[in-house]
């Protein structure tokens, strides 16, 4: 039987709020009536059961570890700082390959992007874990609560130099980078003296850092007196700032320049690199109107008629184009016990492509942008993975055996390689696929296939990766 | 079986596609005959790409380095105290004139100042301050204010002067274009050069089937990913014997640990090699020193420049006589504050200094204006004299006069400050 695909819109919607399209999503979407359905369905994650990626975690043991335990096992050379973060990016591409919630691994990752903090950084490391748990948790809430918890979080305190700002010494890092990367943006029109009055309200937030790790307010250290950023202003004489800082940040999330910022993010993540002005109306529009309600900022935006009118308009990032490739080729990781087994591999593969999990150094986040993601490196990287990958060798995962991708036999090459597309693309195979998998595979469109055997191992690794290397996987 | 295939499955119709997509790929000017396409990469330099041009290495200071802590101006009284704790000690200093002197750190490149190969421009900038990251560094690699068009000086660069191949643009490190090189002439970004190749079996057989199906595949694909793809595929047939070259430093120069070195050395090798790079970007991040820059003698500040001065006179050791047609400029998104904050550190500011290394280059002197430390600060900061675009205008005329620096710096007119040789 043919397998059969989705419609384009459906194969669209699918691809912008997943990992990549596979039969199995094709499935829940049509069992949830439709990709609109399966869309609001995903917004509710504790109501879809993903045990098998909530288990991923005990793969690897250190990353439950607190933060002080953490920076034992690295004192001692249990686990390095830099292996701890590996695993944490192991972790995250796992779980996004594997998990059911796909929707909040997305959004996820999208603040993430926003809110950002490389691991590993110097300083931020042992609080990177629970920080990523602070950004899932409101994943699909309030962007004012995210603002408010991720400010005030160690990391952040920690990689953007906070927890070590104070009355006497100032450090405007994560007052500035919350002006311009996380809320309002430069057009907002904030000053220098605005930068410093920032800096200002934030302080008290101190970790104790290269010890215990402990995270404590310290109303010594904080700022008191008048302060004035943009619109907001307090007398802030209260030696315990907490409420003045968390009073600032809800002010800076409904900002009208925020909604502005949030919603162009957004519009470039899942819509196109130049959104329209009128679909950055309304998506800011429905951001500011819901008090910054994630679920209804993105039901504004799949519902503008520009949503579905970019089907394809985006280039898969390297990360996302490694983790659409497993799930396209159904890869199944077994619980790593050697450094070469594929749940390990993971990052070393994502960094060969150029775009390693949290790698990416500076807090403005990695590019989402097609012009950053297609030199001739990124293309060749890419291929690279998607031929090793559709070998099928590595170790440490499960693969579908060939026969299991092929349709009844005997059948003409072009039906084989259509049948092969549908399962790994979502889509059929266009002319132009299968006279490419034709000419790599060195048989001919109309050769009748009678045995799995005729394709070999290099035959069906040339087949697999010509469909990998297309544009129908390259884009989403 | 593969002859009877090889005689059905459209090989004409692809070789069709293919002399069409290398036609559009690299360019209409009808310079390379097709004859020379495919096959030798350096037969295809040898039709297409002139060799021994003069070529450009851009080394981009990520973070906002501390100009000076590098060209420390120790003339000026209010230098040492702006910063008690991590002024540079003017007694320490290297190459030192009546007004500035390098960190001593820079002793590996000491032999190439007294050389006249080395010079440094003082208090260079954007000409408005900018102290964002992110928007100051996309000031300095788009250079052309007020557009909106997304593109890059670099690209612009090389499509004033007719690029035809990838290679003439390249970024080495990182395989992510940097804003610099955005646009429509075709360019390059690779981590490592030994990447520059198609995947699968080394057979020419099937590395040539490959190089068809991916042709077939993309040879009517517009817009980035359209580029990328064919860019990728003229890459892989022009610099195919470079990927499998040996990168080994050469004339005993040895690089230090660590990316910079790492990456330098590849540059060195792409150069020598001589297949047509025009520009090359390289990424050397971690200036951004908000806390602990320490002193002279360790700390994050001395081992950044250290780093950088044995990286670039390694790489000049190591290209011989091919440095003699190599320019090295340092870019920075901005300077630093004049006065130290709380945490041994400096917070962002504005004017800069600009390194400049390398062929056409007047060196063992100081450059531009200086406005002092004094009265002249921009809410703190080290005034910017010298817009940027005039120190790149200055080397583009020199060393790239077929690029028009009318086109590639619009509305802009440039100063001349003297540090290049005239061409």
């Amino acid at each position: 039987m043919t397998p059969p695909v989705p419609s384009t819109q459906t194969r669209h919607l699918l691809n912008r709020f997943s990992y990549g399209v596979t039969p199995a999503l094709v499935q829940e979407s049509e069992a949830r009536g439709g990709a609109q359905n399966w869309l609001e369905w995903q917004m509710q994650p504790q109501a879809v059961s993903d045990s098998y990626a909530d288990g991923l975690k005990a793969w690897f043991p250190y990353l439950s570890y607190t933060p002080g335990k953490m920076w034992q096992a690295h004192l001692a050379d249990q686990r390095s700082a830099s292996d701890l973060m590996y695993d944490f990016a192991r972790w995250t591409i796992l779980r996004r390959t594997y998990s059911q919630r796909q929707l909040l691994e997305v959004m996820t990752d999208f603040w993430s992007n926003l809110l950002y903090i490389p691991a590993p950084v110097d300083r931020a490391w042992p609080h990177r874990v629970p920080y990523d748990q602070v950004i899932r948790s409101h994943a699909l809430g309030r962007f004012s609560d995210m603002l408010v918890a991720a400010t005030t979080h160690p990391a952040m305190g920690s990689f953007l130099d906070n927890a070590e700002s104070t009355v006497w010494k100032l450090n405007e890092n994560l007052g500035r980078e919350l002006l311009e990367l996380h809320t309002v943006g430069r057009t907002s029109g904030y000053t220098e003296e605005d930068v410093v009055n920032s800096a200002r309200i934030l302080t008290g937030y101190r970790v104790d850092i290269n010890d215990s790790w402990v995270a404590f307010y310290s109303p010594d250290d904080h700022y008191t007196g008048a302060v004035k950023v943009l619109g907001y202003s307090s007398a802030n004489t209260d030696p315990d700032g907490r409420d003045v800082a968390k009073a600032y940040l809800r002010y800076l999330a409904r900002h009208p320049a925020t909604a502005r910022s949030i919603a162009r993010r957004l519009c470039v993540r899942f819509v196109g690199d130049d959104p329209s002005l009128s679909l950055l109306q309304s998506v800011a529009k429905a951001f500011k109107s819901s008090g910054t309600d994630i679920k209804q900022t993105l039901r504004a935006m799949v519902s503008h008629p520009d949503f579905a009118q970019a089907v394809g308009a985006k280039v898969r990032t390297p990360s996302e184009d490694a983790i659409a490739t497993y799930r396209a080729l159904d890869v199944r990781a077994i619980r790593p016990s050697r450094t070469d087994d594929f749940a390990n591999r993971v990052t070393a593969q994502t960094d060969f492509m150029g775009q390693r999990p949290f790698d990416w150094p500076r807090p403005d986040g990695s590019p989402d942008v097609a012009d950053a993601w297609t030199s001739a490196g990124r293309m060749l990287n890419s291929w690279s993975i998607h031929r090793s990958m559709s070998v099928g060798a590595t170790a440490g995962a499960d693969y579908r055996s060939r026969a299991s991708w092929l349709p009844a036999l005997p059948a003409r090459f072009d039906t084989v390689v259509d049948h092969i597309a549908r399962q790994v693309l979502a889509c059929p195979a266009s002319s132009a696929l299968c006279d490419a998998a034709s000419v790599y595979a060195a048989i001919p469109r109309g050769q009748i296939i009678t045995t799995a055997d005729t394709l070999t191992n290099v035959r069906m690794a040339a087949l697999m990766s010509t469909l990998l290397n297309s544009p129908e996987h390259m884009t989403r | 079986m593969n002859t009877s295939v090889e005689g059905t499955c459209g090989c004409d119709e692809f070789r069709t596609a293919r002399r069409t997509f290398l036609k559009g790929t690299l360019g209409a000017a009808g310079v390379i005959a097709t004859s020379g396409l495919i096959g030798d990469v350096f037969t295809q330099v040898a039709y297409g790409v002139e060799t021994g041009t003069n070529v450009l290495v851009v080394l981009s200071l990520r973070g906002g380095s501390d100009g000076l802590s590098m060209v420390v101006p120790h003339g000026d009284p209010d230098y040492a105290p702006a910063r008690p704790r991590i002024a540079v000690p003017a007694t320490q200093l290297l190459a030192a004139d009546p007004m500035f002197g390098l960190h001593p750190a820079f002793a590996p490149l000491l032999p190439m100042w007294d050389a006249d190969k080395f010079a440094a421009v003082q208090a260079v900038g954007l000409p408005q301050p900018n102290r964002s990251h992110f928007a100051a560094m996309e000031a300095v690699e788009d250079a052309d204010p007020g557009s909106a068009e997304r593109r890059g000086w670099i690209n612009r660069m090389v499509g004033l002067m007719a690029a035809e191949n990838p290679a003439e643009a390249i970024q080495l490190g990182t395989p992510m274009l940097p804003t610099s090189l955005y646009g429509s002439a075709p360019t390059l970004a690779s981590d490592r050069l030994s990447s520059l190749r198609l995947p699968g079996p080394s057979d020419p057989t099937w590395q040539g089937r490959q190089e068809e199906a991916l042709t077939g595949i993309w040879s009517s694909v517009d817009g980035p990913l359209g580029r990328g793809a064919l860019s990728a595929l003229s890459t892989t047939q022009n610099l195919a014997s470079l990927a499998t070259s040996e990168t080994r430093p050469q004339n005993g120069a040895t690089y230090p640990d660590g990316t910079l070195g790492d990456t330098l050395a590849e540059t060195a090798t792409l150069l020598r090699a001589d297949v047509g790079a025009r520009v090359v970007t390289i990424d050397y991040g971690g200036w951004d020193m908000h806390t602990g820059m320490g002193t002279v003698a360790i700390g994050s500040m001395r081992n950044q420049i250290n780093e950088l001065a044995r990286a670039l006179s390694a790489f000049f050791t190591d290209l011989g006589p091919t440095g003699d047609r190599v320019t090295v400029v340092t870019l920075s998104e901005f300077g630093r504050r004049v006065e130290e904050n709380g945490a041994n550190g400096l917070d962002h500011g504005y004017g800069n200094c600009v390194l400049v290394l390398g062929a056409g280059v007047r060196g063992g002197q100081y450059y531009g204006t200086w406005p002092g430390l004094g009265t002249n600060l921009v809410s703190g900061d080290l005034a910017v004299t010298t817009d940027y675009r005039s120190v790149l205008a200055e080397i583009t005329s020199s060393r790239f006069p077929e690029a028009s620096v009318a086109q590639l710096f619009p509305s802009f007119r440039p100063q001349s400050l003297g540090f290049m040789a005239q061409a």
